[in-house]
């Protein structure tokens, strides 16, 4: 019988609310869905699947993705391979669909946000969300990771709880062994609890330039945050990034400047009460998220409102 | 310690208007500029440092048309020995078919490595995916957004991968493996046009595409399409001064500004 095999992102005792995203997608795909989870006190919705699979699996090990080929063959051989394997698009996600792929020799699409029924086309993005492609898997099964927030209200209620079936794990890899967690260091700004943030992104151009956005953020004074590439040359500190990797933030303004609106930065950014954004290229897909737009260069804006502001 | 290194040419297009053509066949980047995988950038940076440090030597390694030696030139700029363009007649779309080629090469040419290299994404494509198919092909150990490398040991490696809201996790990897180089992980040096020129002089090596074996692709591109469009925002036009005047009035609205 076909199904789809969903498998479930845990982490530190959570099952991750993006997996509901994975479930909605699984209720388009119409077939029996089963939704792998390590064994363990996890708060599942299961009366959003047909079957939960526990796995005899340790957390960690389960997100590795090692152990994960491991546990995909245990469940391929007990089951029959399903139509479609999906995981979340998220950090341990796609590590562990794209190592699977080549593992069983599966077709491979990542970053899944949109599904055709009718022509059973995935949608998947490029150029940071600037046109889609739609792409078929050549064969079954395929290997999806489905972006967070796409598909979720999709999931569908059924009558009854799912049957809950177990299945044993395999033993653990040497080859790839978990050592720790490491938290972020803690800092005296957070960004999280600002009202007002002003945010900027790779289009302010060089270092030279931040203390001017900084300026601003004090004339207006708002709080100043930024997108990863700014924290990734230590333009900003890190605790200051907005976005999957960084911090979600829900600020009553979010005024992003020179940020293209990655869909990384959009998760992170995109229930603020409202969105400002000021970016040359009027194709830049923030629009699309933000309330207010102005297309313009990001410097003269600034010095203008620093003006205004202290006038 | 060899270190392969990938590193891909892609267009540049966060500041480009993209337009489909035809009936969806394909996206018009004849007046795109072109640059290096800011992924891949940030993993040979970090290639060249784990060879600074344990010896050996990183080779720089391409898939793509003959444009693409203008990023194993960078590569060789930043300390990479030696350059291999692996050249295809077209793009390859599908992450799997570009993991078996790799495969392919690897096995045939006998390219001898401790640790293989990609960035985590192609900045066109953003598929995150070549790495990891590739270490399930070849049956190596894999690892993902990795963010530090804290040790390098002659029989495995110790790295933290960052996972989501800032956390991360330190792992133990055997090697040989294949590790996915996530952006900020270190400061990639920089690159002079007389730092190019001067690693045009070293050869790079070409090798055709049709000589390794690859399966048939196992994803089909039906078209490309633009985004929906989902409500956008209101825009502010006018003179500079009138539209900052506006915004400021928003500010001012929402009570985060007097
Ligand atoms: C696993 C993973 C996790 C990630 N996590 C995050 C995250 O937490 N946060 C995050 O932000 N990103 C994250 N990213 C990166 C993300 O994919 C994008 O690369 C990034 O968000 C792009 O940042 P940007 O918009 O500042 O830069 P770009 O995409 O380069 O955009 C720059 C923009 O500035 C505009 N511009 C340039 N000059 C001017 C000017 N003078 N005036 C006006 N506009 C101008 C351009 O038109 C362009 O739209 C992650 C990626 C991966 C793979
Ligand atoms: N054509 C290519 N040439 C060289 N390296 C590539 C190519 N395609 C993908 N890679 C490598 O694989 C990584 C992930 O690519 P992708 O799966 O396309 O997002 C990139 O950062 C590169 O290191």
């Amino acid at each position: 019988m076909s199904y789809t095999l969903i498998v479930a992102e845990v982490r530190r005792g959570v099952f991750e609310e993006r997996n509901l995203d994975s479930l909605g997608l699984g209720a388009l795909l119409g077939a029996q869905s089963v939704l792998l989870v390590p064994d363990g006190a996890y708060q599942v919705p299961d009366k959003l699947v047909d079957v939960v699979l526990k796995v005899k699996a340790a957390e960690e090990a389960y997100l590795n993705p090692m152990n994960m080929g491991k546990i995909l063959e245990a469940v391929f051989a007990a089951r029959g391979k399903p139509d479609h394997v999906l995981f979340t698009q998220s950090s341990s996600g796609t590590e562990s669909a794209a190592y699977a792929a080549g593992l069983f020799g599966m077709p491979v699409i990542t970053d899944v946000s949109g599904y055709d029924r009718d022509a059973g086309v995935f949608l998947k993005s490029y150029y940071s969300d600037k046109v889609f492609g739609q792409f078929k898997a050549a064969g079954a099964p395929a290997v999806l990771t489905v972006r967070s927030g796409s598909f979720r209200e999709f999931a569908a209620e059924k009558a009854a709880a799912a049957a809950a079936e177990a299945i044993e794990g395999a033993a653990a890899v040497e080859a790839r062994t978990f050592v720790e967690y490491v938290e972020e260091e803690k800092t005296d700004i957070d960004i999280t609890k600002a009202e007002f943030l002003l945010s900027v992104g790779r289009g302010i151009g060089n270092q030279d330039e931040v203390a001017g956005y900084e300026e601003l953020a004090g004339a207006l004074k708002a709080v100043l945050s930024g997108s990863r590439p700014v924290i990734d040359k230590m333009w900003l500190p890190k605790a200051r990034q907005v976005g999957t990797s960084g911090k979600t933030v829900k600020p009553k303004v979010y005024l992003a400047m020179g940020i293209s609106g990655a869909f990384q930065h959009i998760a992170g950014m995109k229930d603020s009460d409202c969105i400002i954004a000021v970016n040359k290229d009027p194709g830049a897909p923030i629009f699309q998220y933000a309330h207010y737009g102005i297309i313009g260069d990001i410097h003269k804006v600034r010095d203008k409102l620093k003006e205004l502001a202290k006038g | 310690m060899n270190i392969l290194v990938f590193t891909k040419r892609v267009a540049a297009t966060q500041e480009e208007e993209l337009r489909i053509t035809g009936e969806g066949q394909a996206v018009d980047l004849s007046k795109v500029p072109f640059k290096v995988n800011d992924w891949d950038n940030y993993s040979v940076e970090e290639a060249v440092r784990i060879v600074d440090k344990a010896g050996g030597s990183v080779t720089a390694i391409s898939i793509g048309d003959a444009e693409s030696d203008e990023v194993l030139r960078r590569a060789i700029a930043m300390g990479a020995k030696d350059g291999f363009l692996v050249e295809t007649g077209e793009a390859l779309h599908d992450p799997f078919t570009r993991g078996e080629l790799i495969r392919g090469f690897i096995d045939k040419e006998k390219v001898p490595f401790d640790i293989i290299l990609t960035g985590v994404q192609s900045e066109d494509d953003q598929f995150g995916a070549v790495g990891g198919v590739l270490a399930g092909l070849m049956g190596l150990p894999y690892a993902s957004m990795v963010i530090g490398i804290d040790a390098v040991e002659t029989d495995h490696v110790v790295i933290r991968r960052e996972l989501e809201g800032g956390l991360q996790e330190k792992v133990k990897v055997a090697t040989p493996c294949v590790l996915s180089i996530q952006s900020g992980i270190n400061e990639p040096r920089y690159v002079s046009i007389m730092g190019i020129r001067k690693a045009s002089k070293v050869e790079r090596k070409v090798f055709k595409a049709d000589g390794y074996e690859k399966g048939s692709p196992k994803i089909e591109l039906v078209k490309w399409v633009y985004p929906e469009k989902k409500g956008g925002a209101t825009m502010l036009d006018g003179e500079l001064a009138d539209v900052c005047g506006q915004l400021l009035g928003i500010l001012k609205e929402k009570g985060v500004y007097q």
